[in-house]
């Protein structure tokens, strides 16, 4: 896989740090989906400040909740280009998802809707 | 779509605008700053001017080695003649930015420890790019007051749908975050600190507490031992004296217009130019009072329109290989080329590679009598 997880980039405008240090590091990540890996039940995520972008591999695990439109979801329903809110955590092993959430574009149709 | 109401009525307050006040220069800081916000403008140009070696944190891969050194032109926060390569690769509807494969800014130049390293002079453009494209130095001038104009401005200009028939559409662009994007040549970026701090990372090389990691070499990361500055190589402290410069860098005033340039002022409303080029745009909200609820001559919509086929290059956000934004026209005079790769030199030449969305006021602008276009050239280089 030549997609490299960068986890150590912690883009301070995307990132929330967990207030206990005896807890895993928990970060927020808003970013767009580049790819979906069902076999290691992961996916890229795009993250960036303006012109610098880098991409964060996530693995997701049974418990990860998928959201999106107000249903339930699962990995299967991500694909390429949506937009994500990923709520995860530093493992020994990488950035693990707890919770990731398809969101709506500023101003597009759906969220005007709201 | 709400188009704003009278163009031709926003061109005359820009004009009366430009009238009233001495003019502003090039490079001035806005108007109206408070003593320690005019300190601030006067600290951040110090940043701004300073370049940086390897030992000070630049690249590895790197195009420039300070801000100065491409918005150089006429004075700092100007033009420059670098002429850099962006790539992407569109895979309709989604277009890919090569992040995985160091973003779609491919960095021209590399420190001498990494080119002994790795061989290389530039960084390699991935074989899955489907488009390479070049881009010029965007002026800065007047774009911290286009930050400032809030996304439902810029939203009710959008007529994805052309739903009023003027064959004028404009859709926003979105970071890959989803928030709306105005600033580079596809309004990828959504804000003016973003756009810079993104800067010290793709332009330069130079990681920040904003970026905290350096550029890869086609996704791969930099070899040991090539960069010798732990990160982050400049601290929260340089960026905001940058952010405070560029932001607070004014837009120059237009030059007074000549009996023929007022005739072009009017025939560039009546031809429809200002149906993307929109004269003026209000900012909202900011606690530097020079800057808040003020108009600003910006000719742009900040929206995405399709250009034609002749212009189309690559893909950003949900920007198409024709898509681009309008760009801003204020500054036009102290350009001396044209469109976003620079391929025409007169802002004839510019008007004439309009197509798509553009086709209507270009073909407008061919039936004009030669004195009615040597007219709106005028007004044009008064901006």
């Amino acid at each position: 896989m030549k997609v490299l997880a960068i986890t150590a980039v912690l883009l301070s405008s995307l990132l929330t740090q967990a207030p206990s240090s005896l807890q895993p590091a928990a970060y927020t990540y808003q970013g767009t989906v580049q790819a979906v890996h069902p076999k290691t039940a992961s996916f890229d995520l795009v993250i960036g400040v303006g012109y610098a972008l880098r991409v964060l591999h996530m693995r997701t695990s049974p418990v990860t909740q998928f959201a999106g439109d107000g249903a339930r979801l699962s990995l299967a329903d991500l694909k390429p280009g949506d937009i994500v809110r990923a709520e995860c955590r530093m493992t020994p092993t990488g950035l693990v998802a707890d919770r990731v959430e398809k969101v709506e574009p500023s101003g597009s149709t759906q969220e005007r809707m709201q | 779509m709400i188009r704003a109401g009278g163009p031709a009525r926003a061109v005359l307050l820009c004009a009366a605008i430009a009238a009233c006040q001495t003019p502003v220069k090039p490079g001035d800081p806005v108007r109206g700053l408070t003593k320690d916000q005019r300190a601030s403008f006067d600290r951040g140009q110090v940043v701004f001017d300073s370049t940086f070696t390897p030992a000070t944190g630049l690249g590895p891969l790197f195009n420039s080695d300070g801000c100065g050194e491409c918005h150089e032109d006429p004075v700092k926060g100007g033009v420059g003649d670098e002429v850099e390569l962006h790539a992407s690769a569109f895979h309709a509807p989604v277009c890919d930015p090569l992040a995985a494969e160091g973003g779609f800014v491919f960095q021209l130049k590399v420190t001498p420890a990494l080119k002994a390293a790795l061989g290389i002079d530039s960084e390699p453009v991935p074989p899955n790019a489907t488009a390479r494209a070049l881009r010029t130095t965007p002026v800065l001038f007047g774009r911290g007051l286009l930050d400032l104009v809030p996304d439902s401005v810029i939203l009710s200009y959008a007529d994805p749908d052309d739903r009023n028939g003027d064959g004028i559409s404009g859709r926003p662009n979105h970071f890959v975050d989803g928030r709306l994007g105005r600033f580079g040549r596809k309004a990828f970026v959504p804000r003016l600190d973003e756009f810079n701090n993104g800067a010290f990372s793709a332009e330069m090389g130079v990681t920040s507490p904003a970026v905290l990691t350096e550029e890869t070499v086609g996704g791969k990361p930099i070899p040991a031992g090539v960069d010798p500055v732990p990160e982050p190589e400049i601290d929260q402290a340089v960026l905001d004296r940058t952010n405070d410069f560029v932001r607070l860098l004014a837009a120059p005033t237009p030059l007074k217009a000549s009996k023929d340039a007022k005739r072009g002022r009017k025939i560039f409303v009546d031809i429809g130019c200002a149906g993307c080029h929109t004269p003026t745009l209000r900012t909202g909200d900011s606690p530097i009072a020079a800057l808040s609820h003020k108009e600003v001559a910006a000719y742009t919509d900040l929206l995405l329109h399709d250009m034609g086929p002749d212009l189309a290059d690559m893909c950003l956000g949900e920007a198409t290989p024709a898509e681009f934004r309008t760009e801003p026209l204020m500054g036009l005079r102290l350009k001396p080329n044209f469109l976003h790769d620079g391929r025409d030199t007169t802002p004839e030449q510019a008007i004439q590679s309009h197509g798509g969305e553009g086709s209507r006021a270009r073909d407008r602008f061919l039936g004009l009598s030669p004195s009615e276009r040597v007219a709106l050239i005028a007004f044009l280089k008064t901006l």
